[in-house]
């Protein structure tokens, strides 16, 4: 066990090393640089400008002074923001994750809560309303979502702001503060919720129908044990490991930030930084966020990886036996 | 096995197929109900209004607000803020060192400049109460008032010029703000590679006069060498030549001599600003400002509910009528002083003066004008925006439509059609490549249309910006299409044809009548002098056309009334922190 981790653990660096190759490959092939966009610029200037920032030097060369840079610590300049990449995405990385993550948990529970009643009243009324009300929101794009929500919580109801971080001009500290957030998150998550919470729905529904199906379930009921600790304990445990594949990928999604949703909401994300970054094309920002996602990608699929081997015993087994090999 | 037995008996119900009908009948009821729905409504009439091209020229005004009682609560609890919009903040408050455009937006209410320019692109004095222009046209005099002081109460003197011109020549200088190549300061070069420690084109006649001598004549340098002032004694402290890292432990502690300080910044938020009580025009009567980033999906939902005071809408007849609705809100609708046009290739062969003039004729700019713009637009056939000193139409071509001609102009050309109606000439076809970085312009569809009856094979492509400004440096298009900056100064949107300095210009127009006049447009200093070259110029491009023009764009601004004074603001105009400073809220 510990060697097929340490194994998949090794495996991580250069997969890391190739992305970042191919990344920087990718964005070094568009045409124009930073200084492209600015039209006022004369020849004479934007030469100069390249030549201050190594813009005009072959893309070789460039990859190996930012992997240098990288190595040491160092996650290079903004061009664009005029400041240090940390700063940038720093300040705002941290308001993407609360959004991500509140959405994670209320989407996760809610899809859990729903798949459970859906797979044991399957084809009931309650079922079919449900299945409606999935499908009926996995087709709504997330910006329309955004703006009913505004409309009707904001502007009708008032109840909700109508988008920012913070209220405008307050100076809450403290418990205050988070309140004052949290209300301001409150309708993003919503939106993001709602685009998730479908397709999980019916990807646990399907599961638990699956494990509700087995033998194991009507051993349990024979031997006269609760329909709640049958169907909540045994069912659900099992019904979930393919679950922990998913949670693998949501690691990245929490930092990546929903472009759309920050943009209706005005919700300083990083979801705006990385988009914008490839439209100006400012390299350090872009290759820094792209890597940093790159690295939460993998990880968290090993992490995935390796909860899955603790969670299923068959699997350990499995993994120990071909490591050992 | 359990779940297929179950699901076998199911399908064998009556009742389940009865509801399966009754639910495909409900079906099919919503899609009918939802299509009736697309048809009819205001939306439809607009359409039509436009497609025929047929929009009389919509008038700049003022609508004035109907019912100021009716302002939002939102908005009538800040009885000492004023809240205006960003679409985006860098952060970097320190004037020259910023990249993100909307930086200079944020430090404007902090940084006083010497000459600015007000809407209408008239030079006012800021921190300069006169100035003069030497007869030469390279000499510029700038008289500094006596009572402009810095927030923190020291005083703005010539040397605090003379500091903020250096730093902007100082060869560890690498931004694309200050850039005087076009200018040239006299001594800047031999300060930049060492061989002088000063500038000697900087004279600091006395603590309020200084004067700066240029090498080459540009009426911009006025605004260009007068820009923001920085304090010497706080940001020229540990000054040293070639030095300018040192400078970033002040991007969030900017000191200027403004109408506001800066009070807080949360990032990708708001800007707040509080008052400056020793600010040269007297402390602003808005003790608060703060500058909100709204993006433009919710900016009218945001001004509806109070939370902005002031916004500028892209211009759309139903967010006229939401406004107009509203009761509170004031509306100006002026026309922006830039203009969108299509740069004509002229280093390929084919863009014959005929066949460009052909290219205007057989377009029904009009019409293009009208979609692209929904009806708030006009066409543009002068190189400078209506509101500008220089502009006039006196004898130039107004291209109106006119298939026949164009048609005309190109059979005379040689250009035949060919069986396909694409015309040909010497075994080469007439096909040009448009480029536009937009995907509503209205060429991509109705001028492909129309330059295909006269037999033009239009290929568009859709691009981002820095490809675009990439691709007419290396020459591969035949039109593409650009939108100026704000043009404050005539000779800003005609300079490149004075030139065949491919960096300047790099489309390659030679015309030497042109480049004639375009010099002698700057030779004098005085407007009454420059205006008839202008004028002469004008024709002579109408004539020989560099560009195809497009259109003037309006805009909306509209504030709420309980803002006194907001008619005189518009976001980002040169003069806009002379505005902030007089503003003051209406208390109800």
């Amino acid at each position: 066990m510990l060697r097929y981790t340490l194994q998949r653990f090794l495996l991580m660096i250069p997969t890391l090393l190739g992305t970042s190759i191919l990344v920087f490959a990718l964005f070094a092939l568009m045409p124009g640089d930073f200084f492209s966009g600015d039209t006022k610029l004369t020849q004479e200037r934007l030469d100069q400008l390249r030549e201050a920032y190594g813009l005009n030097k072959p893309v070789v060369e460039r990859y190996f002074t930012w992997l240098g840079q990288l190595l040491r610590g160092d996650w290079g300049f903004s061009m664009q923001y005029n400041l240090p990449v940390s700063t940038v995405i720093s300040n705002y990385i941290w308001n993407s994750f609360i959004v991500s993550f509140g959405a994670f948990i209320i989407a996760w529970a809610l899809a859990i809560a729903v798949s459970v009643y859906s797979s044991r009243h399957q084809y009931s009324f309650g079922d079919r309303a449900i299945t409606f009300v999935v499908f009926a929101l996995m087709s709504l794009p997330s910006f329309f979502v955004g703006l009913v929500l505004i409309k009707v919580f904001a502007l009708n109801l008032g109840v909700m702001p109508v988008g920012g971080l913070i209220t405008t001009g307050s100076n809450y500290t403290g418990a205050a503060y988070w309140f004052d957030v949290i209300h301001h998150a409150i309708l993003p998550m919503l939106v993001i919720v709602c685009v998730n919470f479908g397709p999980l729905t019916r990807y646990f529904r399907t599961s638990m129908l699956d494990t509700l199906g087995m033998d194991f379930i009507r051993t349990a009921r024979a031997k006269g044990l609760s329909e709640a600790s049958v169907v909540g304990k045994h069912a659900l445990r099992n019904a979930m490991l393919p679950a922990i594949t998913l949670l693998g990928f949501r690691l990245p999604a929490l930092f990546s930030g929903a472009i759309i949703t920050e943009q209706i909401f005005s919700w300083p994300g990083i979801g705006r930084i990385q988009f914008e970054s490839v439209t100006t094309r400012d390299y350090a920002l872009l290759m820094s966020i792209t890597m940093l996602l790159a690295c939460l990608t993998i990880v968290g699929n090993f992490i995935a990886d390796v909860l899955y081997t603790l969670a299923d015993p068959r699997v350990r087994i499995t993994r120990s036996k071909e490591a050992s090999r | 096995m359990t779940l297929q037995t179950s699901k076998a008996s199911r399908t064998l119900t009556p009742g389940g197929r009865l509801r399966a009908r009754g639910f495909r009948a409900l079906a099919a009821a919503l899609v009918a109900v939802t299509a009736l729905a697309g048809c009819g409504g205001t939306g439809n009439k607009t359409a039509s209004q436009v497609s025929t091209g047929n929009v009389q020229a919509i008038a700049d005004e003022t609508i004035k607000a109907t019912d100021p009682s009716k302002s939002p609560a939102n908005a009538n609890k800040r009885t000492d803020t004023f809240v205006a919009t960003i679409k985006n903040a860098g952060g970097v408050f320190l004037p020259y060192f910023y990249r993100n455009a909307w930086d200079e937006n944020l430090v404007q209410p902090i940084f006083a400049s010497l000459v600015v320019y007000d809407k209408d692109g008239n030079p006012v004095g800021d921190l300069a109460k006169s100035w003069e222009v030497s007869s030469d046209n390279l000499t510029y005099t700038y008289h500094l008032r006596e009572d402009a002081k810095f927030s923190d109460g020291t005083p703005v003197t010539a040397d605090d010029v003379a500091f903020t011109l250096t730093l902007e020549n100082d060869p560890a200088y690498n931004f694309g703000l200050a850039d005087f190549t076009e200018i040239g300061i006299q001594g800047a070069e031999d300060y930049k590679s060492g061989k002088a420690d000063s500038i000697s084109g900087i004279k600091v006649v006395d603590e309020h006069t200084v004067s700066v001598t240029t090498e080459k004549v540009n009426p911009v340098a006025l605004t260009a060498i007068g820009g923001y002032v920085l304090s010497k004694n706080y940001y020229g402290k540990d000054y040293k030549r070639g030095q300018l890292d040192y400078l970033q432990q002040f991007y969030d502690k900017p000191l200027g001599a403004g109408p506001y300080t800066l009070d807080k910044y949360v990032p990708g938020q708001e800007v707040r600003y509080t008052a400056n009580p020793n600010y040269y025009g007297g402390k602003p009567q808005i003790e608060h400002l703060i500058f909100k980033v709204v993006t433009d999906d919710t900016a009218l939902q945001s001004y509806q509910n109070g939370d902005t005071d002031t916004d500028v809408f892209t211009p759309d007849p139903d967010v006229l009528e939401q406004l107009k609705g509203f009761g509170w809100s004031n509306v100006n609708i002026r026309t922006n002083p830039y203009f969108s046009y299509s740069i004509f290739n002229a280093k390929k062969p084919y863009l014959t003066k005929a066949v460009r003039q052909a290219l205007y004729y057989g377009l029904d700019r009009k019409q293009i004008v009208a979609a692209w713009y929904k009806g708030y637009g006009e066409v543009a056939n002068v190189y400078a925006p209506p509101s500008n000193w220089a502009y006039t139409t006196d004898g130039v071509n107004t291209y109106d439509y006119d298939q026949a001609k164009a048609e005309q102009l190109l059979d005379q050309e040689g250009w035949t059609k060919g069986s396909d109606g694409i015309r040909e000439k010497d075994g080469k076809k007439l096909t040009l490549t448009y480029v536009t970085k937009d995907q509503t312009d209205p060429m991509l569809t109705i001028g492909k249309d129309q330059y295909k009856q006269i037999g033009i094979d239009l290929q568009t492509e859709v691009t981002d910006q820095n490809t675009e400004t990439t691709r007419l440096h290396s020459g591969d298009y035949d039109m593409i299409t650009f939108r100026t900056s704000v043009i404050n100064d005539p000779y800003e949107a005609v300079k490149e044809f004075g030139t065949l300095d491919e960096s300047v210009n790099p489309e390659g127009y030679d015309n030497a009548t042109v480049r004639d006049l375009v010099k002698q447009s700057i030779s004098a200093s005085d407007r009454d002098a420059r205006k008839p070259v202008y004028a002469k110029l004008y024709q002579e491009l109408s004539n020989d056309p560099p560009y195809l023009l497009i259109g003037y764009i309006k805009g909306f601004n509209a504030w709420n009334d309980r803002i006194q004074g907001g008619e005189n603001f518009f976001r980002g105009t040169g003069d806009a922190a002379l505005q902030l400073a007089k503003l003051s809220i209406k208390q109800q």
